[in-house]
């Protein structure tokens, strides 16, 4: 009796997300993990070992990890430095800055790709801009290829670095790097022993986020890419709803997850090692 | 003086429509330590960050050692600073906090680690090399950023409030190793405080800032027993104030008529001006042999140990106080006592003025 009373309140706290997560993501996750590996009611490996056997599924492995890490890479280049300012900046500034951060997440995703269809054709304003400048000789078209789906993707992710690395960077006292300024460190010296280190954990949970979205996207390559282009997400897509093959898109979908939570796992252990030594 | 070690000429900043820092000199000898001593929003804060390059003054040069650093980055001044807030970097053990300006500098690596030991050492923080930051108490955090500041063996050394997160007793330990270590290294410092105790116990030399401008830059002994403004003497240590009027003035000796009755010290005044007297509350004795004469109403009577603070009904805009080694016999609240000063011990001041 007294031990139940006595529950921690933590955990009551916890109790409503824990349950709504159980129901709706767990459970079907626990249906999806048997469906791959049963064939025919009897628990089997056959289904992975034939996918992984498939050079095209290493294609589709390829593709989605060479378009998560591009996207990745594109929201940290973009991202750090506009939560550098975010973090810097006062008042109306910030303000205005965090609103033009916050505000597109309002527009559906589809939308926005549909707008990236319009920027990135052959006579879209991309092509007009660099033939104008002359930096392309004649008009080309980014839609359809790996480089419009990076842009399109970055674009709807970004907000999702920045937002991580922001609300660290805000938490590091500003004496810090006055601090190291006095004892004679560089602004570039100051940025990779002071700064940069203290927002790893910002980093590495925008990573986290900006890979998982990006290597699970759907949508986006479906508008921007299109159909000669499979990833592990639009490979999962298409063969529950055209090719009614539940064994592989159940296969296809549990890769994805492996490779995901991989990835994730292994940025925080390596942020981990990188932030401990000095 | 004029060419010193550090020289500060002019230097002024404003922040929008608020001037604080209004053409400030200062001038520093090589192993000097000097106090900037003034209430928050005096600017003394501003003249530290100036100093160390962590702002740009409006106008104003500084020279150190002979060199111009008025528009160099703080990273190529060699001017350390301990932060108020200690500024220990989080992510760093101990060792690795006083390690970093020497990395920073390109120090090779066999010559850091006895450097940072003996450091370590002379801050009494040696045993605690490897901890986390986070592990350490206040005053542990305040001799590492001591430590750190002082490793890299700077021109000069900025404290700003440096004890101020400190209880009373850690104080005042700190204040006595902190003057010592700094005459081990020789190091010349300017210390930043509002606590005019601390002023008094750790300067060569303070500066007493009021709205600005440096109101006197002299001697502790000098700056108590000779205040320059009303401010310094309202600033540092007590003292009895009385407004008055001047009625005569005659061979440097005025005559002030005061609610408490006519008073006479130093100073040239026409007659007829609004002045501020004042005496220091130990010159007072509490009889009538002194040549400036009043007699008031006890009050209050503060025991502090080694001495009692004896608080008198004063006139308005004005309070008399009086320290003396033991409480007169027979004497309780609104026992009128007689007291006197000599003309010497008497200060006056240009009443000052209360706008801004």
């Amino acid at each position: 009796m007294s031990t139940s009373r006595r529950l921690d309140p933590v955990i009551l706290l916890a109790l409503p997300a824990v349950l709504y997560l159980a129901i709706v993501y767990g459970v079907p996750l626990v249906m999806l993990l048997g469906r791959s590996i049963m064939v025919g009611g009897v628990p089997s490996l056959a289904p992975f070992v034939g996918f992984l056997s498939d050079p095209f599924s290493w294609t589709v492995i390829g593709n989605t990890l060479r378009i998560a890490i591009l996207v990745t890479l594109v929201c940290l280049l973009i991202g750090y430095p506009t939560a550098l300012a975010l973090a810097r900046a006062n008042g109306l500034a910030q303000a205005l800055i965090l609103v033009a951060i916050i505000l597109p997440l309002s527009v559906g995703v589809v939308v926005k790709a549909f707008a990236w269809q319009i920027v990135l054709r052959r006579d879209g304003v991309v092509s007009q801009l660099m033939t104008g400048l002359g930096l392309w000789s004649e008009p080309q078209r980014l839609l359809f290829t790996e480089a419009g789906l990076v842009i399109g993707a970055a674009n709807v992710f970004v907000p999702f670095m920045i937002l991580p690395i922001y609300s660290v960077l805000k938490l590091v006292d500003p004496r810090l790097g006055e601090a190291a300024a006095t004892l004679g460190a560089s602004p570039l010296y100051r940025f990779f022993k002071v700064a940069l280190p203290l927002s790893l954990p910002g980093i590495v949970t925008g990573i986290a986020f900006v890979f998982s979205m990006a290597a699970s996207m759907y949508v986006i390559p479906n508008l921007l890419i299109g159909d000669r282009f499979q990833t592990l997400a639009t490979l999962t897509g298409r063969s529950f709803l055209f090719m009614r093959n539940e064994q592989l898109g159940s296969t296809t979908a549990v890769v994805l997850l492996v490779l995901t939570v991989a990835v994730v796992v292994g940025s925080a252990a390596l942020s981990k090692r990188l932030g401990g030594a000095s | 003086m004029s060419q010193g070690f550090l020289s500060v000429a002019g230097a002024a900043k404003t922040f929008g429509a608020a001037t604080v820092l209004d053409g400030v000199d200062l001038s520093m000898a090589r192993g000097e330590f000097v106090s900037l001593l003034g209430p928050s929003g005096c600017g003394k804060t501003t003249l530290l960050r100036i100093v160390a390059g962590l702002m740009r003054p409006d106008q104003g040069r500084v020279a150190l050692d002979g060199q111009d650093i008025t528009r160099l980055p703080p990273h190529r001044r060699d001017v350390s600073v301990v932060f108020q807030s200690y500024a220990l970097f989080p992510h760093l053990s101990v060792a690795e906090n006083v390690a970093f300006g020497l990395k920073a500098r390109g120090a090779p690596s066999s010559e850091i680690a006895p450097a940072v030991a003996r450091f370590l050492d002379l801050v009494q923080m040696g045993a605690y090399a490897d901890r986390s930051i986070k592990a350490l108490s206040g005053g542990q955090q305040q001799r590492v950023a001591v430590a750190r500041a002082l490793v890299v063996g700077p021109k000069l050394l900025l404290l700003d409030e440096p004890f101020s997160a400190l209880d009373r007793k850690l104080r005042e330990t700190m204040q006595i190793d902190l003057k010592r270590l700094l005459r081990e290294v020789g190091t010349t410092a300017i210390f930043v405080t509002h606590d005019q105790d601390e002023a008094l116990t750790m300067s060569d030399r303070i500066a007493v800032m009021y709205r600005g401008r440096i109101e006197q830059l002299d001697t502790p002994a000098a700056i108590y027993a000779r205040p320059a403004t009303p401010f310094a003497l309202g600033f540092v240590g007590l003292s009895t104030r009385l407004p008055g009027t001047v009625t005569d003035s005659t061979d440097g000796i005025v005559t002030v008529a005061t609610q408490a009755g006519p008073l006479r010290g130093p100073g040239n005044f026409l007659p007829g001006s609004p002045v501020l007297l004042g005496v220091r509350p130990e010159r007072i004795a509490l009889d009538h042999a002194g040549a400036n004469r009043i007699e008031a109403p006890l009050t209050d009577a503060a025991f502090q140990g080694a001495r009692v603070q004896l608080h008198f009904q004063a006139p308005a805009n004005g309070q008399i106080l009086v320290e003396t080694p033991s409480l007169p016999a027979a004497a309780g609240p609104g026992t009128p006592l007689k007291m006197s000063w000599a003309i010497d011990d008497t200060l006056i001041y240009p009443a000052p003025a209360e706008a801004a």
